[in-house]
Parts: C-alpha cells; sequence; structure tokens
C-alpha cells in the first residue's frame, strides 16, 4: 500500500514570492487536483446541500468560542442572568481583562501563569524541536552501530501514554528534586519521539545525499554541513514540529498539575482549573468572569498562531507520521 | 569541524542512492558524527522516559505500611488492582467511551474530508481552517467553556433544551456526563482527523478516479470502494491513536466535576484513578502499578494493531 503523499516541497520557501502570490498559487494549484463536480453525475443541488452541512458544523465549532468572547464581556451576576449568546450591559471586558493581572483569592494572578506558559512552551517546544532536528538528521543521514534499534525504540516511545508516564516522573522527581523546579516542567518536554519521526521522514525526503556528499568531498566539518546546508532546507519540517510541541507543551495539564505547588510556578492549565475549583467553593470571589477571560486569552494566541501558520499544518506533514 | 570553506556546492541530482562503500576510518568518523547527532535526544529520552518507567517498576513491587515502613511485596500491588473493580470499572468506561466517539468522530471527519476532496462544499478552504480551531484549544479551557454552556442552572443549553420541550435537562448529570463528554471530544478531535483524512484522501492518484468516472462508477462506489480503502492505513492509525488517547481520559471529567460534584467519582477513569490514589491519598506504590498496567494495557492494544496491520501487509 503506498499512500504515500506528495512530498512537502522544500523549494516552496525558496520560490518565496510575495505572500498574496503564494496564495494565488496554492489557490490555484488546489483548484487543480479537483475533479469539476458535474463529472460525478452530481447536480448543482449537492453542493448547497454539502455547504449547508459545513455551515452547520462550522456553527457547533463556533458555539463554545463565540459564547466565551460574549461572556467576557459581562459582569458575574449577568453571566448567570441574562441570554448567553448575547451581550449586556455593563460592558466589563476592560475591566475584567485588568483583573487577569491581580491576584485574586490568593491563588496567584493569570498573567504570572501565562508568563510561565510561555516560557515552557518556548524552551520546550525549541528545544524539542532542536532535539528532534538532530536526531531525524542523524538516524535518516548517518548508519552507526544501533541506529536500527535506537529508532525502533524511538518508534516504539511513540506508544507510551502519557497518562502513564507522568507518575512515573513525578516518583523520579521527588528523589531528583525537581518538584516545584521549572526544569521539571520543561526537560520532559524535549523528549518528543513524534517528532524524531516526522524530522527523519522529511530529511529523507528534502535533503539529498548527494548535496551532503558534494560538502563533505569539498571538506566541510559535519556540523558545519548540518547547520549550513542540511537546516535551511529542513525549515517547513522544522515549523511542523515546533507548531506541535509549543501547542503540546502549552496544552500540558497532567504533569504540571501533579508536580507544580508553588502556584507561582503554575502554568496557564493548572491555574485554570484552580480558579475553576475555587469558583465553586467560594461563591462571591468574582471569578467566573475571570475564567471566561482568562479563557479567552489562552486561546487568542494558539489560534492566532494556528492562522499564521496555516500552510505548515496543511501540508502533506501531518500525514508523515500515518503514511509509514 | 575542519575550517574549509565550502566551495559552490554542486548541484544535487534529484532522487536518493545509496552512497559507496566507505573507507573504513572515514566510517568510523561517519560513525561517531552520527551519534553525535542522535545522542542529545537519546540522553534526554533515557533519563525522561525509560529511568521513570522503570522506576515505577521498581516501586511499583512494594508496598508502604503505617508500621514497619516500605517492604518488599511482590505482586501484591498488581493483584488488589486486578481483583478490584475499582480500577476496571474505569477501564470499561473509557472503552465505552472510546467505541462510540471515535466511530461517530471519524464518520463525520471522512464525511467531510471527502466533501472537501471532492470540490463538493464551496469555501471548503475556510471551512477546513474553521473545523480545525478546536486543536488549539487547551482541553482544559474546552472543558471550561463546554462546562459553562452544560452547566445546570444557567448554562444556555439548559435553556435551549426546554426550549425544545425537554425540562430539567441536565447534561452533567451521572447518566448524561458520558455522552456529554462525548460531544466536547467530538468538538475537540473532529477537524484534526478530518485534516488527516484529506490529505490522504488529496493522495489518491487522479486518474483512478478519472477511469473509475469513465465507467459510469455512481459517486458512492467511488468515495467507498475506490477512495476508502486507498485511505485504510491513515483510519487505521486514526482509529489506534484515537484509542490511546480515549483510553487516558482524565481532563474533561476533572474539570467537569467542578460544574456538578459528585457526579464523578475518584475511579471515574483509569488516569483518574492513578491521580487520585498516587496524589491525593500518597499511596504511591499503588499508584504506580495502576501506571504499569494501564501503560501495558495500552501498548497490548497498539501491538496488537500493528500486527493486524502487519498481517494485512499494510504495515512496513
Amino acid at each position: 500500500m503506498t499512500a504515500t503523499v506528495a512530498p512537502p516541497d522544500a523549494a516552496e520557501v525558496d520560490l518565496a514570492g510575495s505572500r498574496k502570490e503564494r496564495r494565488k498559487r496554492e489557490r490555484l494549484e488546489e483548484r487543480d487536483g479537483v475533479i469539476p463536480v458535474q463529472l460525478y453525475g452530481l447536480k448543482r443541488g449537492t453542493v448547497s446541500v454539502m455547504t449547508i452541512c459545513c455551515v452547520l458544523f462550522a456553527i457547533f465549532t463556533l458555539v463554545p468560542i463565540a459564547w466565551i468572547i460574549i461572556n467576557s464581556t459581562k459582569t458575574q451576576a449577568n453571566i448567570f442572568g441574562t441570554f448567553g449568546f448575547w451581550f449586556a450591559r455593563p460592558f466589563e471586558f476592560f475591566h475584567n481583562f485588568r483583573m487577569l493581572f491581580e491576584d485574586v483569592d490568593d491563588d496567584g494572578t493569570y498573567i504570572n501563569w501565562f508568563g510561565n506558559t510561555a516560557l515552557y512552551a518556548v524552551l520546550g517546544g525549541v528545544g524539542a524541536t532542536a532535539l528532534a532536528a538532530f536526531a531525524g538528521y542523524g538516524f535518516a543521514r548517518f548508519q552507526f552501530r544501533g541506529s536500527k534499534v535506537f529508532f525502533y525504540i524511538v518508534i516504539g516511545a511513540l506508544l507510551v501514554p502519557i497518562g502513564a508516564i507522568t507518575l512515573p516522573l513525578y516518583l523520579v522527581y521527588a528523589k531528583a528534586h525537581l518538584i516545584n523546579s521549572i526544569w521539571g516542567m520543561i526537560l520532559p518536554s524535549l523528549v518528543s519521539p513524534v517528532g524524531v519521526y516526522l524530522m527523519r521522514t522529511y530529511i529523507g525526503l528534502s535533503v539529498p545525499r548527494e548535496l551532503i556528499d558534494a560538502a563533505r568531498i569539498d571538506g566541510a566539518g559535519e556540523t558545519r554541513i548540518f547547520f549550513k546546508i542540511a537546516l535551511p532546507l529542513m525549515v517547513p519540517g522544522l515549523m511542523t514540529v515546533l507548531l506541535l510541541s509549543v501547542v503540546g507543551v502549552w496544552n500540558n495539564y497532567f504533569l504540571p498539575l501533579i508536580i507544580f505547588s508553588n502556584n507561582n510556578l503554575f502554568p496557564l492549565t493548572v491555574g485554570m482549573g484552580l480558579w475553576s475549583q475555587h469558583a465553586t467553593t467560594s461563591g462571591d470571589q468574582n471569578l467566573y468572569p475571570l475564567i471566561v477571560m482568562g479563557g479567552l486569552v489562552t486561546i487568542a494566541p494558539l489560534i492566532i498562531l494556528f492562522l499564521i501558520l496555516q500552510r505548515y499544518w496543511r501540508g502533506g506533514m501531518l500525514l508523515g507520521s500515518i503514511a509509514n | 569541524m575542519s575550517g574549509t570553506a565550502i566551495s559552490a556546492p554542486t548541484r544535487p541530482t534529484q532522487g536518493e542512492s545509496r552512497s559507496q562503500p566507505r573507507h573504513s576510518a572515514f566510517a568510523r568518523r561517519r560513525d561517531r558524527r552520527g551519534s553525535a547527532f542522535v545522542s542529545p535526544f537519546l540522553l534526554a529520552f533515557l533519563l525522561f522516559m525509560i529511568v521513570p518507567l522503570g522506576y515505577a517498576i521498581y516501586e511499583s513491587l512494594f508496598t508502604s505500611r503505617l508500621i514497619g515502613g516500605t517492604v518488599f511485596s511482590g505482586f501484591s500491588n498488581y493483584s488488589q488492582i486486578l481483583g478490584s473493580g475499582m480500577f476496571w470499572s474505569g477501564v470499561i468506561r473509557v472503552i465505552i467511551f472510546g467505541a462510540i466517539q471515535i466511530p461517530v468522530m471519524l464518520i463525520i471527519a471522512f464525511f467531510f474530508a471527502t466533501a472537501f476532496d471532492l470540490g463538493v462544499a464551496r469555501f471548503g478552504r475556510f471551512f477546513r481552517t474553521i473545523f480545525f480551531i478546536p486543536f488549539a484549544v487547551p482541553v482544559v479551557v474546552s472543558a471550561l467553556m463546554w462546562g459553562f454552556l452544560f452547566e445546570p442552572s444557567y448554562g444556555p443549553f439548559v435553556h435551549l433544551a426546554s426550549a425544545l420541550g425537554f425540562h430539567n435537562t441536565n447534561f452533567l448529570s451521572s447518566s448524561l456526563m458520558l455522552p456529554s463528554i462525548i460531544v466536547i471530544a467530538i468538538w475537540e478531535w473532529t477537524g484534526y482527523n478530518s485534516l488527516i483524512l484529506y490529505t490522504a484522501l488529496k493522495s489518491v492518484p487522479r486518474d483512478i478516479v478519472e477511469a473509475a468516472i469513465l465507467d459510469d462508477t455512481p459517486l458512492w462506489k467511488i468515495i467507498l470502494k475506490v477512495k476508502l480503502p486507498m485511505v485504510r492505513p491513515a483510519i487505521v492509525m486514526l482509529i489506534f491513536l484515537n484509542t490511546i488517547g480515549a483510553l487516558q481520559l482524565f481532563v474533561e471529567p476533572l474539570i467537569l466535576n467542578n460544574y456538578s460534584a459528585g457526579v464523578i467519582s475518584l475511579n471515574w477513569t483509569p488516569v483518574l484513578y492513578i491521580y487520585n490514589t498516587s496524589i491525593n491519598d500518597a499511596q504511591y506504590n499503588l499508584g504506580a502499578a495502576m501506571a504499569v498496567v494501564l501503560g501495558l494495557v495500552i501498548v497490548a492494544i497498539s501491538v496488537t494493531s500493528l500486527l493486524f496491520r502487519r498481517r494485512k501487509g499494510e504495515f512496513k
């Protein structure tokens, strides 16, 4: 079975051109690949019916997002008392936003958690991508003792569930004094077997052996070859791995939940979870508007990131892990 | 690293070719370089995956007692887990969850992936982007948002339900909690799965489809008999990834418990049970044994599915 994807096009980056031109080209290519609907013997009506289905599912997808945007402008009383899908006076968006900077309920401040999350996501994500790039290059372009065995172990690690590895990590941390240490959060994030697998596949497709050999004959060292020749060709693959790793750290809940007891180290996910727990136990703390506003500010950066970096997750890279 | 500058490299020819047998000294140097590239990852992998797993297995063989401290107890933790209904009721619940959520989600995902691939829906690009948005929302935040929507006293969905004639619907009651979580999971993951299926469908060669059209094959047959078999590996892989995810259900029930106290028991899902046993009850050894059992259950499922694929000649 050869359900291989069209190899991610490395040249795409070099061809550059303005963003507009690139978009136009992508759109044209997309239209090129599509067989006109009429050829299937379909009526025009089918297109309308399918579009309506898409609209319905899009509404389902956007309902919670719309709710959180609308309710970020409300007071606690209005969140409970007014229609959930329309605005109500007073308009408290800016007040709610300001409250994110304050230490409510002695839980710690949202803005601090946001900074922590960004720190963990950037260090963990960039680190994981770097290690995956090195390892993927090593596995794709070198044969050394044990390279096959090690690679199979990495593939095997794809099967190890996060839910089962987190408690073991905690037990080791208790011995290694990594409880309540930011390194306890960042270091395990560096291990991305999926990233290594994706990078190996990507390098296999986009960094020609001949180019590396030519550079060797010219006397370039391996480190120089990696940074000057291979790395620029890997950029689209690196972006995908970076995106997936950053999202992975940004979303991680279980690990920080059990290794941090100091509120000042919490990432957003754990802080928001704590607020939601306290909102039910202490009724009048006005925590609900904060949870809603906090939720909005948590998801906004990632959604924007995804919209900007669309072409990296659009392509065949995601499938790289699947097509084998 | 040799300091020589690179003179303009010769243009690479397209395609792959094995490099010739190498000079032994050269090869040994290459050998070391290869390991050097891989070793930072392998070191982190060893320290943060292999060591913890090994240590958890070691810890799972001990029991801490109030009197006498921690003593070696062999497999007694395991027999306690395997023999009690507490662990298995959670396992059964997540299996039911997966058995409903995964097929429903994949059918919806395949439906939209096909629609986008055939171009039978207008604005396909736009909808693909919209559908993918939930992937960027942390699970904690999606559980919080849906918790607000489902909340029994003020949640908008409760009003919606009573407007439709279903009065006093409690989406977070013990009977509706699992279906509600299924809806949340479908919301979270359909777009991602659909995108992967779409990419797989795109790679079906155009001439095969054109040949089918020339043979006057009806559309449903093209979809089910031509396209579906060609993306089967992608579907099998998605079933497998989603199953691993479903068995680890944890965040949604933990967060929804804040909106509707008492519905989520301590052992509602296996990971929740591990969390409550080890972190809240400080029974680390028992928790470690549970983590090992859960890991083994998941690995067993994965290996079975891989063997199945290999038997079908799909796994290389």
